[in-house]
């Protein structure tokens, strides 16, 4: 299972098992910093420099027995891949693309064939020099068959592996199959970390990469262990080492947290109750990273009646979003307006239609459909999904919709109930560049299309987005492909939500958006 | 007291039997076809087919489960299908882990309610007993999560004696283990004494209500030796199956627990095991969870003969 789209995967554990547990948990642990009903979370973390040094000891849910360090694999163990390689291109903190292995970029003037220049003087822990031929090995590794890497269906169509060229030492040239101007954008995806030339075989033990640290242990779902390389082409990390622990259970991770254990949660949205204990302690706090989870609430547009874009249409106009954010995420996010694209996003638009009963009432009457009742279906997989379910039902209430609530179990949520109901409640992570969002979410056949949704005017509008080289009109043509999502897309997007990781107050210079870590950065104060 | 102990051998064995019938049917049933899940959702619908006749899963049930059950009578369990590791020396190494909170559960559980226990007997309806009873009874009544919610609080947060989670994986030694087992086995123990606090408590009314103890008491013999040498041995009978249930229950409550404190035991595996639809491991540890139950009642009833001198020649009056 791709953990691009439920980096929860890893959490399905701690909601399955947790389910009561957590439950109990947070019912006590609330019961503790007494009744206070307001959120009182910090939004900023301490700021300042670390001192040089010091181990940080990080509690990760782990993917599955089968993890493995391959950064192409479906089960790669996410949380290495930042600190042990680095990708070509990255996302910057203002959503632009910004170099990491790749100096320089820049496309022919149709924008069918890419040409990279690397960085000099970048050797991997092995004390091996990078060229490009080992970033022409990694396309073509992600590309394999026997790789089976999710970001294989999103690269295959457009490079043609045979044709890559690699000049000299440090360029790397990538024809591709159809023109694409947001092409450097796919390779910004946590799948395309950069591994040495012929390491296939061995890189999901070895882990030997270019990133700032290098690998001493590592056990699938267990603990591992990774140290400062003295040589990273960016400098030393400010850190010696960092420990890593696999935690399934969520309430186990915050415990391990309050009883400092360990410095920092990863990849584990707290909710609210438990946030709250956290914050409130004197070892740990909150830290937020904005707009991070993208909420959806998919309506499978093969399925009845959904079928029908008025019915749609009138789902979306029926329910305020500001409602849901408020209800669901307590304020700590931003209203989606059915629009999938992040406010971070350079590209985002924020024209939307406004909340409308009447409107949807009208269009249910239309469709044939008046008095809508239908089942939405949730799961304790991710601590928003009901809240978010139980918000949108109230307010779609006034456009006359009745709306199920059904709880389904949270370890088969995602092969049971996700993209087989009709309507159900899921997340994404934000950070992905707008092609690679609307490639792998909403173009006809693609494999995350959750909403089954096939419409041939919006593929042709994506193609010709992405062969559009003036940067002002592909943004326009983004734009419109916003503005065709909302208005005929199966996708509710409610709302965006900031990730409240729980980290100790020892830990300076915690940045993190997307799919970017800072670990080059990250320290503790009195380490 | 031959045929007593076959009969019960023989039941035993017929409820081992119908429980492996049992759990491969409701694994079987689980929710979730086992090759996508471990094949994942990028799966092409020939790799799922091709895992499916890998597994077997295209044969008709009966006989994948006289395969399986031919070769967990071998000691052999298969695969695991997410690690590739043999799975009868996977689930061991948990078992082990496991077995070491038991260990300690027990010991505590068993000594510390039998005490207390007895205490509350002979203190009938004074304060000691009223308290011990209380106390018990909240113990019954509080969910295990919960205490041992409670104990991280208190014991790992609050006074940081003990860890609240382990960080160690399966391999882990014994030394590594030790700190962390303690408050898993208090959270189990405090659920678990209740109940044979409890037992104890009505055996010993019981018992020092009879004739024999009157008649002890009447011979001049101290209270101390009334207690250990005439009362104790016939109040303990009793409580043996609540003990032996208890044992056994272990088995459920330990994976609550273990999760709670990321203990690398069989509870942890077990529930990793049905996320990921690991079916050779939930089939191992559904069978061995019954042969733990089904030896701790066994174990129950044969050592109730050889404290009672009545079982034991039942066979022969007759």
């Amino acid at each position: 299972m791709p953990d691009i789209h439920h980096p929860g995967r890893r959490s399905v554990l701690a909601a399955a098992t947790a389910g009561a547990a957590s439950l109990g948990a947070s019912w006590l642990l609330t019961g503790c910093t007494g009744a206070s009903a307001a959120p009182v979370l910090p939004t900023d973390t301490k700021g300042g420099t670390p001192d040089r040094g010091g181990t940080l000891r990080i509690a990760r849910p782990p993917a599955s027995d089968a993890e493995t360090l391959d950064p192409a694999s479906a089960l790669s163990a996410y949380e290495y891949l930042g600190a042990l390689y680095n990708r070509l291109v990255r996302v910057g903190a203002n959503g632009d693309l910004v170099p990491d292995l790749a100096e320089s970029w820049e496309p022919d003037a149709k924008a069918r064939t890419w040409t990279f220049r690397l960085r000099a003087g970048v050797t991997f822990h092995d004390g091996r020099k990078l060229t490009s031929a080992d970033a022409a090995y990694t396309l073509r590794h992600i590309l394999a068959k026997e790789t089976a890497s999710p970001q294989a269906a999103v690269l295959a169509p457009l490079i043609d592996t045979k044709k890559l060229r690699t000049p000299d030492a440090h360029t790397l040239v990538v024809p591709l199959k159809t023109p694409n101007a947001e092409f450097p954008s796919l390779l910004t995806h946590y799948n395309c970390y950069v591994i040495p030339d012929g390491s296939a075989r061995g890189i999901g033990r070895t882990g030997v990469g270019t990133g700032p640290f290098k690998l001493e242990s590592f056990t699938p779902a267990g603990p591992g262990r990774i140290t400062a390389y003295e040589d990273h082409w960016g400098g030393r990390p400010v850190l010696d080492a960092i420990d890593f622990y696999s935690v399934a259970d969520m309430s186990a991770r915050s415990n391990a947290l309050l009883a400092g254990q360990v410095d920092l949660l990863s990849q584990t949205n707290l909710d609210f109750a438990t946030a709250r204990v956290v914050a409130a302690s004197d070892r740990a706090t909150i830290a937020r990273v904005e707009n991070a989870q993208w909420y959806v609430l998919p309506m499978l547009t093969t399925e009845k009646p959904f079928t029908d874009v008025r019915v749609r249409q009138a789902m979306k106009l029926a329910y305020d979003p500001e409602h849901v954010v408020k209800v669901a995420l307590q304020g700590a996010g931003t209203a989606g307006w059915d629009n999938p694209v992040p406010p971070s996003d350079p590209a985002h638009i924020t024209t939307h239609p406004e909340h409308d009963p009447e409107q949807a009432r009208h269009l249910l009457r239309k469709a044939g459909h008046e008095g809508l009742t239908v089942d939405l279906y949730t799961s304790s997989y991710d601590p928003v999904f009901t809240p978010m379910a139980l918000a949108y039902q109230d307010s779609a209430k006034r456009a006359g919709i009745r709306i199920r609530v059904k709880t389904a179990s949270a370890d088969s949520y995602y092969t049971q109930i996700w993209m087989k109901k009709p309507l159900m409640a899921t997340y994404w992570y934000t950070g992905r560049p707008v092609d690679q969002l609307f490639t792998q979410v909403f173009r006809s056949g693609s494999s995350y299309n959750e909403t089954a949704w096939s419409d041939k005017k919006f593929d042709a509008l994506l193609d010709r987005a992405r062969q559009e080289t003036d940067d002002e009109r592909r943004r326009e043509l983004y734009g419109e492909a916003q503005t065709f999502v909302i208005e005929k897309g199966g996708a509710m997007t409610p709302m965006f939500a900031d990730r409240l990781v729980g980290i100790s107050r020892k830990v300076r210079g915690y940045a993190e958006h997307g799919f970017e870590f800072d670990y080059l950065g990250i320290g503790l104060k009195g380490a | 007291m031959f045929s007593f102990i076959a009969r019960r051998a023989g039941a035993a064995i017929g409820t081992l039997f119908l429980s492996s019938i049992l759990v491969f049917l409701a694994v079987q049933a689980l929710p979730g076809d086992v090759a996508t899940q471990v094949l994942g959702k990028d799966a092409t619908p020939d790799a799922v087919s091709a895992l499916r006749e890998k597994l077997k899963l295209d044969q008709p049930a009966w006989e994948r489960y006289i395969d399986w059950i031919g070769g967990a009578l071998h000691g052999d369990f298969g695969l695991s299908l997410v690690s590739g590791k043999a799975v009868g020396g996977e689930v061991g190494l948990y078992l082990g882990n496991s077995a070491l909170i038991a260990l300690v559960t027990v010991l505590f559980a068993v000594t510390g309610s039998i005490v207390l226990g007895i205490l509350a007997g002979l203190y009938r309806d004074r304060w000691p007993d009223h308290l011990i009873s209380t106390v018990s009874l909240i113990g019954m009544s509080v969910p295990e999560f919960v205490v041992a919610t409670v104990l991280v609080l208190c014991f790992s947060v609050a006074l940081p004696w003990f860890p609240a989670v382990v960080l160690y994986g399966p391999e882990a030694s014994v030394g590594q283990l030790m700190p962390a087992v303690w408050l898993p086995a208090l959270a189990l123990a405090v659920v678990m004494a209740a109940y044979i606090v409890r037992m104890a408590r009505t055996s010993v009314i019981d018992v020092m209500a009879s004739e024999y103890v009157t008649t002890a008491r009447l011979k001049g013999l101290s209270t101390w030796r009334v207690v250990t040498r005439h009362a104790l041995p016939s109040a303990l009978l009793p409580t043996l199956h609540v003990i032996a249930l208890n044992v056994a229950w272990l088995a459920g409550g330990v994976a609550v627990v273990e999760n709670v404190f990321n203990y690398p035991g069989i509870g942890k595996l077990m529930l990793a095991s049905v996320q990921n639809r690991d079916l050779p491991v939930i089939q191992a540890i559904a069978l061995i969870s019954a042969v733990v139950y089904v030896v701790c009642n066994l174990a129950a009833d044969l050592g109730a003969m050889a404290l009672n001198p009545k079982l034991r020649t039942r066979g022969r009056t007759r």
